[in-house]
């Protein structure tokens, strides 16, 4: 096995790559405040909001992923009426899709975020005469934050290797383009070099949350 | 002005009566303690005040202002500018556990009142000394002790100079040897005349720093009069039982 070979395999895997992190980036970036927003109409008082969003995060939860994304890329299109102008880029259905799952899932991790905080956390804020919103964002935010982490480190990691899902869906990314090779010249060579990859993406964002995680630490 | 005036205050959960035809008045610097056994309606009283709890029926005025009338309560803008004159220390601290010390006291002025940053600084600084606690700005509060928790605590809703300070067991959750120092602290808010209504079950700290002692029991105030009466000459059988006499 040549480092020549490896380098021509490497060269569209890692262009695969980059779909897979632009996917990642995306579904993160918006599925993690999306979540929080989700997790604060949970709560709310408003009972309808209340059930409209515990009854998302039931059936986004209670149903596969691979399923939504089918759904999003070509179910769409055939929804009666709407269906025509719903019709997208294969690859921006299945953004939507990552985003609206994993919405579900941060909006429950929040959630146990926000159970753990103290009661009298919110009454010494209210007596100090600090409103909801200030409250929110100064003392309940960063301790929730801080609880959930760990749970989002787990959830951040899993989304890398859901990125591979997009396979089902025909769009071109890393795992595709290692079965290509695969395929093509009879080792499995690829799917080693695309298991590397993965690899070094989870370390990052491993390191990365570590990091954020000791950032947060408060003794 | 009385500071505060409470009258035919009413609570129940669901068919119990926490809270019934409680009354009585805090004149300004009138340090006031609330004794009583556990369940007697001390700590829900004491939460109406400044609006933890809300009652179902009565009438709180603060300073003169009306934060509930015969039941019915003010607008929110108002009730949030009747309760910004009150602080109020937990039996639990309550900290922000995710502050330093010196953060913990100047949030509240920063995001509330909006004052300047080196007044509120300079402000902070003074309080942290004056509960003995300047060499632990810098500290988180899970580095704290019980007893220095709660000093922060007292300096914490200081900062927002209020007219009355309420505690609600301030050293229930202490260990013994701890709850000296927070005492001192609070006798030396009594010394400065700060209107005060404490809950506590330190009758011997309630004797020697209340200008008035007030015995709740089963949601009323049974007996109230001068620490010399209630811990000396108590009027009724169940207050000699508390007591012990």
């Amino acid at each position: 096995m040549s480092l020549d070979y490896l380098m021509d395999i490497a060269r569209p895997m890692l262009e695969g790559a980059q779909t897979t992190i632009i996917l990642f980036l995306i579904a993160i970036l918006l599925s993690i405040p999306l979540g929080y927003c989700i997790t604060l109409l949970a709560n709310s008082s408003i009972r309808i909001l209340s059930w409209l969003a515990h009854t998302f995060i039931y059936v986004i939860r209670g149903t596969p992923l691979l399923l939504q994304l089918l759904f999003f890329c070509f179910g769409l299109p055939m929804l009666p009426v709407i269906g025509e102008y719903l019709v997208m880029d294969r690859f921006m259905a299945a953004c939507l899709g990552f985003v609206i799952n994993y919405a579900a899932y941060f909006a429950e991790i929040f959630r146990g975020g926000l159970l753990s905080i103290d009661k009298g956390q919110h009454e010494a804020a209210k007596v100090l005469g600090l409103n909801k919103w200030q409250t929110m964002r100064k003392v309940i935010l960063p301790q929730m934050t801080r609880v959930a982490l760990p749970a989002m480190a787990n959830e951040s990691i899993t989304l890398v290797k859901d990125t591979a899902l997009l396979y089902a869906v025909a769009v071109p990314e890393l795992l595709h383009y290692a079965q290509t090779a695969v395929n093509r010249d009879f080792t499995i060579m690829p799917f080693v070099v695309a298991g590397v990859i993965y690899l070094l993406m989870t370390l990052v964002l491993t390191l990365f949350f570590k990091a954020l995680e000791r950032r947060f630490k408060y003794e | 002005m009385t500071m505060i005036e409470v009258s035919d205050m009413k609570k129940t959960y669901g068919s119990v009566d926490v809270l019934q035809k409680v009354r009585f008045t805090v004149e300004p610097g009138e340090v006031v303690a609330v004794i009583g056994p556990s369940g007697s309606g001390k700590s829900t009283m004491l939460r109406s005040l400044i609006h933890l709890e809300e009652i179902d029926g009565g009438s709180i005025r603060i300073g003169g202002e009306s934060l509930v009338e015969d039941g019915r309560y003010a607008a929110p803008s108002v009730i949030r500018q009747i309760t910004s004159r009150m602080g109020m220390v937990f039996q639990h601290f309550n900290l922000f556990p995710h502050l330093t010390v010196q953060q913990n006291l100047e949030l509240a002025p920063k995001m509330v009142k909006r004052e300047n940053a080196a007044l509120i600084r300079s402000r902070s600084t003074e309080l942290l000394a004056k509960v003995g606690l300047a060499d632990k700005a810098g500290a988180h509060p899970a580095k704290l002790s019980g007893g220095q928790k709660q000093r922060v605590a007292i300096a914490r809703a200081l900062m927002m100079s209020p007219d009355i300070l309420l505690f609600d067991e301030p050293t229930s959750a202490l260990d013994p040897e701890l709850t000296g120092e927070v005492l001192q602290v609070i006798k030396q808010l009594a010394s400065e005349k700060i209107t005060m209504v404490i809950v506590t079950h330190e009758m011997n700290f309630a004797r020697d720093v209340a200008d008035r002692v007030i015995f709740m029991d089963n949601g009323e105030i049974a007996e109230s009069g001068t620490p010399e009466q209630i811990f000396g000459n108590p009027q009724l059988e169940r207050t000699r039982a508390f007591l012990k006499l």
